[in-house]
């Protein structure tokens, strides 16, 4: 079942929907001007020390003129302090622009990843619930990280770079309109280059950071799963894939390359062209003397001076272009529509009914074709059945993250995707054996939901309802004991724990349970339900269980195969019935089928509903039915 | 292009990255260093005529001043225009050839340094995650193998800095010796004096990533944790802490530009006086009419050319420092020796084993005292569990110290060398890890399966129906650890992939502890049937894969007590049929007490009544 979500799930962003070019310049816009201080202050001070640069060239003209002109040194010593205190006041602003910017900056990354993180909160549960998490994940890591770059270091230097571009280019045609012939032939040219190089770069780039996860991935599951690489004489296999990780890189770096190769000479021998033709243009005016020798060494020296911040605004437009990208993958996630459609109907108590449920995570692949099931308030029902057979699937139908395709599944009446969220949890919940352990500390874990409200005699008496009061009595700091990722790491088992004392904190008066203690040993998998049992006296419990002590302990058992209930009523009934359940039920109990009394040591209680003695035919048909398939 | 060129990236990466002197980080760089001297030295060629060519361009624009502007001569600016362009066309050119050594010289090393890591951690095998945290491992992989590459991509824009250094103060020396001694000795004082400014910088900047990186770690918690979050509720509670952490790294950010900013600032500066004043030196010179004017705008070109190769030497500084933490990280790993037994078993010769043989040798354990008969399937029902987990990693020598107690057929299975004995015992465990690829690809690990074959190892694991669902079927992608599997589906491929193998000997560990009971049957009777003639071993207590073992051993205290079949045992051992019977009774828990190890065992309160 799992495996059919995860067909369904649409790979490499084609699950989360991706923001369109006029929503991110919108939120861009809207985001810089929510720092209108930092953004207008930070191009102010940026402005006014790209301004202080430009007295060197100028001063420098002069200079060379009154050489030429002929000057004493007295007046070399007036004009250099004043150059140099030029350079003091640009080294003054630049510090309180840079600063000014690098705030502005943090500022507006903080707010970004702080209105992702309020949207992933927010995302619709069945998108939650039907996996795409790799594609989540790769937008909080990979596309967050992107920004931060952009934030940090690819916006101030834009600014830097646009406005002491913009500066020099207004010095320099200050300097002589005719610098204009120098710089404009080659701004076509670069313009287009531009164009050709940006419309593949992105794509190329992504190519390259997807091969680089490939092979850090690659080299973490070689560590990690070291004992099943050498278990199965992986080495060679692992060294061959690693090779054609990089091989893989490779391609991609030469592409990128490639592109580079034809763009960047256009870019760089462009800058040659000015210079040259500043000195041409200059020189021929000068000699017809329209033209001043200073004037010319200046245009000259502020051409030259505009080959640095246009180099760097080039180098930022690939930065500049994925951080475009990365935005619209993190705005696209607040573009996910809520799928339920809350009527405000209340339910009429906790009676839950489906009836005729067909589902498909796939169109044409009904997983579930016609599954009719009422659950009365407080039963317990034990879901079995061999794996595929759509036993998931119901399970999140009656918890409500799905909608059936066909039929409904409804909570005292009222239809599961009428209810608000909260509404809906606060009333049924799922636990699946995917279970999460926070970083942080364990009674975060816990309270979660509850908050507040969970004094710490509520959190251990849900803890001792799981079993789980030995190992936590145990452990350094108690509750307060950091857990989760780069903290102490619970065991699987421990992890369910916590999911399952969450889920006695939650209080909801339904539980679907999907293989909820599948990671205990058996064992301790039997004891914990029967003190989980104790707590949950009077909900109603659906189990999805490949344990049969589960299904022996419970109300009634649906037996579930290919998407119907074939098998439907009391665990003793079942039996008696003798189907295919009740033939799993002997094998699986342990009991020989020839030697069905008690042996020796056996519990004195023996299990309240005997079953009866098999039929005739069983002995000779084997244990289990074969499948269909 | 170079041939040269051409050559190396035609063979990128290198089939073999070779044996790495990792006897001191220092070592490591130049070993690194020396594999590649070729595209080194093609990037340092055009790293220099790069750098020249820049430093040769206030000369020019000098002369275009004194000649075409102030002394008139349009022919001679006509000629020096040319020259220009000539030039510019040189650095054109070697700039994008400088770019493309660099790329390749980064990637050589990074690429050399991956392919080293991963051999060496097959070599080092099973110990590794006992000798080193797996972390630091993949560490290498993305920070390290950056850093190593990157130095390896500034060493020829150094050698480009040095040597234009050297030409702009012999070229100034030649006008003024004065203003040439200025730049020979004013450079490497800057140098010396920005370099050190930026240190307490770095260190700030490493902790505000610190912080970042906690950040990212939290988010990308709450989404591996979203399911909880949205089916339990708490998401304002992580909202909110995120925002507080967010506001933190913001803070830390703010406080780190205001010391970058004076760094920053600092950087105009000083290299700012040094133009001051060589310019200021060269005015006086023009005035006194040892400079021409066009010699004094070269000065100023030169002066501020000279600050491209004081931020390389300032850079490359930086990297040696940074690629030496990397590569001490990375002699680390290498110096980590493979397993002392599998050392020993290396130069074993494999012809004292018969590999025909197998199908009549029987596993034997002697410090358990199992025996596992050749060609059929024997049980193994623990007592306590984690005496199953101890028995089946001896068996296929995984444990910590494999000693001589296994053998195979009287032939101590330690004595094989380390291909024989994988070829020969597979153990398939829960803790067994799908890795990334094409189904069909991560199923067949020996590479010479049909797709008969690979159906057939489907079906006996129950698996057939994941892969069928999937949209490629046994050409669909397996992500990473096989991650967007359910449980239950991991240990079902897994069990497939262990039965493709097809090794004349499998140890399982509870095979089907994370399946439902209609699977587990299936599955039970599937393996039986399909390993018929070749020896399995699976610890269990499950009763549907003991009902259909050949011989069930009943292990306690870590020895074999009783030995039989399953209906059997149940008749002749008590203490067997508590382990296995799945009693319904309500001294399950008590029953589980005495064998320990599971979060049960303090249960001494009462247990809460099943509602049945």
């Amino acid at each position: 079942m799992r495996a059919a979500a995860t067909g369904a799930a649409p790979r490499d962003g084609g699950g989360l929907p991706v923001a369109d070019t006029p929503d991110v310049r919108r939120y861009a816009a809207q985001l810089a001007r929510r720092h209108p201080r930092a953004l207008w202050g930070g191009v102010g001070l940026h402005l006014a020390a790209a301004a202080a640069a430009l007295a060197a060239p100028r001063l420098l003209g002069d200079l060379v003129q009154a050489v030429q002109d002929g000057t004493t040194a007295a007046h070399v010593d007036r004009v250099m302090p004043v150059l140099a205190g030029f350079l003091l006041l640009q080294a003054i602003l630049t510090r309180y622009a840079h600063l000014a910017s690098q705030v502005f900056g943090e500022g507006m990354l903080a707010e970004l990843r702080e209105d992702f993180v309020d949207s992933v909160l927010a995302l619709p549960i069945a998108v939650v619930e039907s996996g795409g998490s790799g594609d989540l994940l790769t937008r909080t890591s990979r596309d967050v990280d992107q920004l931060g770059w952009t934030a940090r270091w690819a916006v101030p230097q834009a600014i830097v770079a646009g406005v002491r571009a913009l500066a020099v280019l207004a010095a320099a045609l200050w300097a002589g309109w005719w610098v204009a012939l120098a710089i404009l032939p080659v701004v076509p040219v670069v313009a287009w280059r531009a164009r050709v190089y940006l419309a593949r770069a992105g794509q190329g780039y992504l190519r390259t950071a997807v091969a680089y996860s490939r092979i850090t991935a690659t080299v973490a599951e070689t560590a990690e799963g070291a004992r099943t690489v050498e278990s199965l004489d992986l080495g060679p296999a692992r060294v061959a894939r690693i090779d054609a990780d990089c091989a893989r890189s490779f391609a991609a770096e030469r592409y990128t390359l490639g592109l580079r190769t034809r763009f960047f000479p256009v870019v760089e021998f462009s800058y040659v062209v000015p210079a040259i033709g500043t000195l041409v243009v200059g020189g021929i005016l000068a000699q017809r003397g329209s033209v001043s020798l200073a004037d010319v060494t200046a245009a000259t020296l502020y051409v030259q001076m505009l080959v640095d911040p246009v180099d760097r605004l080039i180098i930022l437009l690939d930065e500049l272009q994925a951080a475009q990208a990365s935005l619209a993958r993190l705005l696209g996630v607040a573009q996910v529509g809520d799928d339920r459609e809350v009527s405000g109907a209340v339910p009429d108590g906790e009676q839950l009914e489906a009836h005729d449920v067909h589902f498909a995570y796939v169109p044409g692949r009904d997983v579930l074709r016609g599954v009719s099931l009422d659950v009365a308030a407080g039963e317990r029902i034990a879901v079995v059945g061999p794996s595929g057979a759509g036993k998931s699937t119901l399970g999140r139908l009656l918890a409500g993250i799905h909608s059936p395709r066909a039929g409904s599944v409804r909570l005292g009446g009222v239809s599961l995707s009428e209810l608000p969220l909260d509404v809906l949890r606060s009333r049924v919940a799922l636990v699946t054996q995917e279970h999460h352990v926070f970083a942080g500390t364990l009674r975060d874990n816990l309270a979660l939901a509850s908050g507040a409200r969970s004094s710490d005699a509520r959190i251990l008496e849900a803890l001792s309802s799981v079993d789980a009061d030995d190992w936590v009595s145990g452990l350094p700091d108690g509750l307060d004991t950091r857990v989760g990722s780069g903290a102490r790491r619970l065991t699987p088992p421990q992890a369910q724990q916590v999911a399952l004392a969450r889920l006695v904190l939650a209080d909801p008066h339904t539980l679907v349970l999907d293989e909820a203690t599948s990671l205990l040993d058996p064992r301790a998998a039997r004891h914990l339900e029967r003190s989980l049992a104790a707590v949950l006296r009077g909900r109603t419990v659906i189990a999805i269980a490949h344990r049969l002590f589960s299904a022996h302990d419970a109300d009634r058992v649906a037996v579930m195969e290919d998407g119907v209930i074939c098998e439907l009523g009391p665990h003793a009934d079942l039996v008696a019935a003798d189907g295919a359940y009740a033939q799993l039920w002997r094998s699986w109990h342990g009991r020989d089928r020839d030697h069905f009394s008690a042996p020796p040591s056996a519990p004195p209680s023996a299990p309240p509903s005997p079953p009866p003695q098999p039929g005739p035919g069983v002995a000779a048909s084997g244990p289990v039915p074969e499948d269909r398939a | 292009m170079s041939d040269t060129y051409r050559e190396t990236v035609r063979h990128l990466p290198v089939t073999h990255p070779g044996e790495a002197d990792h006897r001191s980080p220092a070592r490591f760089l130049l070993w690194t260093a020396r594999g590649q001297w070729l595209t080194l030295l093609g990037g340092m060629a055009f790293g220099v005529t790069w750098m020249i060519a820049q430093a040769l361009t206030p000369a020019l624009i000098g002369r275009a001043i004194d000649q075409g502007v102030a002394g008139g001569d349009l022919d001679a600016l006509g000629r020096t225009a040319l020259w220009m362009l000539l030039l510019g066309s040189v650095q054109a050119v070697s700039a994008i050839m400088r770019h493309r050594f660099a790329v390749t010289n980064w990637l050589i090393a990074a690429y050399r340094t991956v392919q080293l890591v991963v051999r060496h951690v097959v070599r080092v095998g099973v110990e590794l995650p006992r000798r080193m945290p797996t972390g630091e491992v993949v560490t290498i992989a993305t920070a390290d193998m950056a850093q190593i590459g990157r130095v390896m991509d500034v060493v020829p824009r150094f050698t480009g800095s040095v040597v234009s250094f050297v030409v702009v103060a012999v070229i100034v020396l030649g006008t003024s010796v004065p203003l040439g001694l200025l730049v020979l000795v004013g450079v490497p004082v800057l140098t010396a004096t920005i370099g050190p400014l930026l240190h307490p910088l770095q260190r700030r900047a490493g902790r505000v990533r610190g912080l970042a990186a906690e950040l990212s770690t939290m988010a990308t918690d709450i989404v591996a944790g979203l399911r909880v979050l949205r089916g339990l509720g708490g998401e304002s509670l992580f909202a909110a802490r995120y925002h507080r952490a967010s506001q933190r790294v913001r803070r830390a950010g703010v406080r780190l530009a205001e010391v970058a900013s004076l760094t920053d600032a600092l950087q105009v500066l000083l290299p700012g006086v040094f133009v001051v004043v060589v310019v200021w030196a060269g005015a006086r010179a023009a005035v006194a009419g040892r400079l021409s004017p066009g010699e004094l705008v070269a000065f100023y070109g030169y002066t501020a050319f000279l600050t491209i190769p004081l931020r390389t030497v300032t850079e490359f500084a930086d990297k040696l420092v940074r690629a030496l933490v990397s590569a001490r990280r990375i002699c680390h790993l290498l110096a980590l020796g493979p397993p002392v037994t599998s050392a020993d078993r290396d130069s074993f010769s494999e012809n004292r084993f018969d590999v025909a043989g197998l199908a009549t040798a029987d596993l034997t354990d002697d410090r358990s005292g199992v025996r596992a008969r050749a060609g059929r399937l024997t049980a193994v029902v623990p007592a306590d569990p984690d005496a199953g987990t101890h028995l089946a990693d001896r068996l296929s020598l995984l444990g910590t110290a494999p000693g001589e107690d296994v053998q195979l057929g009287g032939v101590p299975l330690c004595t094989l060398s380390r291909t024989a004995l994988r070829r020969t015992v597979v153990l398939c465990d829960p803790d067994s890890m799908l890795f990334a690829g094409q189904v069909a690809d991560v199923l067949d690990v020996r590479q010479r399966a049909t797709e008969g074959d690979l159906r057939q190892a489907l079906h006996v694991a129950a698996a057939l129906d994941i892969v069928d669902s999937l949209p490629d079927g046994l050409a669909a992608p397996v992500d990473e650890r096989g991650r967007t599997f359910s449980g239950g589906q991991r240990q079902r491929l897994a069990l497939a992939r262990a039965v493709l193998a097809d090794p004349p000997v499998l140890v399982l560990v509870e095979p089907t502890c994370a399946v439902d009971a209609h699977t587990e049957a299936r599955i039970a009777r599937r393996l039986h049937a399909h390993r018929q003639g070749r020896t399995t071993v699976v610890v269990t207590t499950s009763p549907l894969i003991l009902e259909v073992a050949d011989e069930v051993a009943f292990l306690e205290g870590g020895r074999v007590v009783a030995v039989g079949r399953h209906e059997e045992l149940l008749m002749s051992s008590a203490a067997y049929h508590a382990v296995v019977d799945r009693s319904v009774g309500e001294n399950a828990g008590e029953q589980s007490g005495q064998h320990g190890g599971h979060p049960s065992d303090a249960a001494d309160r009462p247990i809460g009544e099943g509602a049945a």
